[in-house]
């Protein structure tokens, strides 16, 4: 059914890493995406990806759930693994014709490809263990110091969490219009591109206007429930820190020391 | 009168009032000129008081939506006064307290649920008014238990039904401690049977908590079940009374477009054939109970 796809890629399991507060989570990957840019050799590798085993280990999430994440960067991936891999001078240690192999470029493959690979898998375990409407709390908190700065925080993370909220019903609409044009003899699937994206006008306008006019009502319906922006407002489930949280902070602050010591 | 309760005709509070409620649209052209007025609302004087299940029927277009939406000062009067609780409306500085005192669900149960949790949803008018965090865990518990939701607090909404949907969003209004609910169509887009649950859920809240129901729609059946009946019509109350008082004048509910609710219809022409039925009958279920009595008798 369309209406059940999820937005984000929470996979629902108990464990302390689903339990952690969603702002050490948020600041966790953030350190760890720069530690992975911030060390050379050998040793620093070995750490980050035993360092991501472990919180994998303790996720419950499965491997090969994590690992399909990878999919999209997959071209990426290759793309820039053949580029160092054949084009980066050095001691070459295979010719053959005009492919020149090098030592430095080898290296210099692993390492690149190792560093997106975590990038993305260190961020998608993110996804993996928070649900957006957490995301969306943990923004609000860790941004919250920008409202001084007369940014709408308050008003972004509401925007992002109606946006959310709206997705799966625009979702619904858009196959309720399709199947009524359909109905109608429209057709989606044959034609050139240019005959296709035309044939998406009929559903995009009147996806617009429901979309407005849902907007509309939404508006008044908390206009009604006395929405008033965030001044005075109050949290039914507010972020607080609790024991675990300061213990992931120590041990990511101690990974980073580590990564950047070595 | 501005800010102390006052007393409706048997002596009970009132809780919503209007006095020559006028409410105009201005309908504008491309370039915002103003190019006619619609008068929604034409001068109604309606007294409701605490605790009671009042309905306003009324056909498309008669401005029943446009003055439920003035007793939750979501539109502001062009001329005349409402008060809600003894608080008016067009003050500023009531607005947040008025739309508290008197909640509102709308007909669409898509566009009223914001949160994508239904707890969360459930808490969120607590959270506006900045009730602390203990208390509205207590009040959403509650809300949500009474209004027979409580299994799905930890779903999205996209999953529940509409009639599930609807009873979120009433969950959602008494979280708010409110003392009226206004239903502004609020089972249009339902099923029977969701319609069923959210007549049943506001008539508990009636019955037990004592909150004043204002029932807002073109279903003669469900208006059959309120306390008293105000019949609009192109702006105007062109009938009120009792459900039997309204029902009974056909002619007069014809003018306004809508139809007397088949009970009514069936009890006229079977006292019209010769079979002695009791006049006051309203619900599907008394008038079979009144025809058995009569097999039985006869």
């Amino acid at each position: 059914m369309i209406r059940d796809i999820t937005i984000g890629q929470y996979y629902r399991a108990d464990s302390v890493i689903h339990r952690l507060d969603p702002r050490v989570k948020i600041v966790g990957t953030l350190l760890y995406i720069i530690s992975l840019f911030a060390f050379r050799g050998f040793a620093g590798y070995a750490a980050a990806v035993v360092f991501f085993g472990v919180i994998v280990f303790l996720s419950k999430v499965p491997l090969s759930y994590i690992l399909r994440g990878l999919k999209p960067v997959f071209f990426v991936l290759i793309f820039t693994s053949v580029l160092n891999l054949f084009w980066t001078p050095g001691e070459s240690f295979f010719t053959w014709g005009v492919i020149d192999l090098t030592w430095e470029g080898l290296y210099k493959t692993i390492f690149i490809a190792l560093r997106l690979i975590f990038l993305v898998l260190g961020s998608s375990l993110m996804t993996f263990t928070t649900t957006p409407n957490q995301l969306t709390d943990a923004l609000e908190k860790l941004l919250g110091p920008l409202r001084h700065l007369r940014v709408p925080v308050h008003e972004l993370s509401m925007m992002m969490s109606i946006a959310l909220r709206f997705i799966p019903i625009l979702v619904d609409e858009t196959d309720k219009i399709m199947k009524a044009q359909a109905a109608r003899g429209a057709d989606f699937e044959s034609g050139s591109i240019m005959q296709r994206l035309k044939s998406m006008v009929p559903i995009l306008i009147p996806l617009f206007v429901s979309a407005v006019r849902r907007a509309d009502d939404l508006a008044l319906a908390m206009d009604a429930r006395c929405y008033h922006g965030g001044a005075g407002r109050t949290k039914m489930h507010p972020l607080r820190y609790r024991g675990q949280d300061f213990v992931a902070y120590i041990v990511c602050i101690c990974y980073s020391l580590l990564i950047f010591v070595v | 009168m501005k800010d102390g309760k006052r007393e409706g005709r048997n002596g009970e509070a009132v809780l919503a009032e209007s006095h020559n409620l006028v409410h105009e649209y201005s309908r504008r052209d491309e370039d915002g000129n103003v190019t006619g007025i619609v008068r929604a609302v034409d001068g109604v004087d309606i007294q409701i008081k605490q605790g009671d299940f009042v309905a306003v029927l009324g056909a498309n277009g008669s401005g029943k939506s446009t003055f439920a939406k003035h007793l939750n000062a979501l539109l502001f009067p062009t001329e005349g006064t409402v008060y809600i609780d003894g608080m008016n409306t067009l003050e500023q500085d009531n607005i947040l307290a008025v739309r508290q005192t008197a909640g509102m669900v709308f007909q669409n149960p898509d566009n009223q649920i914001i949160a994508n949790v239904v707890e969360e949803d459930v808490g969120f008018g607590p959270e506006n008014m900045g009730v602390p965090t203990e208390e509205i865990l207590c009040r959403v518990e509650e809300s949500l238990k009474e209004a027979g939701v409580y299994e799905y607090r930890k779903h999205s909404p996209n999953r529940l039904s509409g009639g599930q949907k609807q009873r979120v969003a009433i969950a959602g209004i008494m979280a708010m401690r409110p003392k009226c609910i206004i239903l502004d169509e609020a089972t249009a887009m339902l099923d029977p049977s969701g319609r069923k649950s959210v007549m049943q859920t506001v008539q508990r809240f009636n019955r037990r908590e004592n909150i004043t129901i204002i029932l807002i729609t073109h279903f003669m059946e469900e208006a059959a079940k309120a306390d008293y009946i105000y019949v609009m019509k192109q702006g105007k109350v062109a009938l009120s009374g009792m459900p039997l008082q309204v029902f009974g004048q056909i002619g007069k509910l014809e003018e306004c477009r809508l139809e007397v609710p088949q009970v009514t219809q069936i009890v006229r022409k079977l006292r019209a054939a010769g079979v002695f039925v009791r006049e006051d009958i309203l619900s599907i279920d008394e008038l079979a109970e009144e025809l058995l009595k009569i097999r039985n008798c006869s």
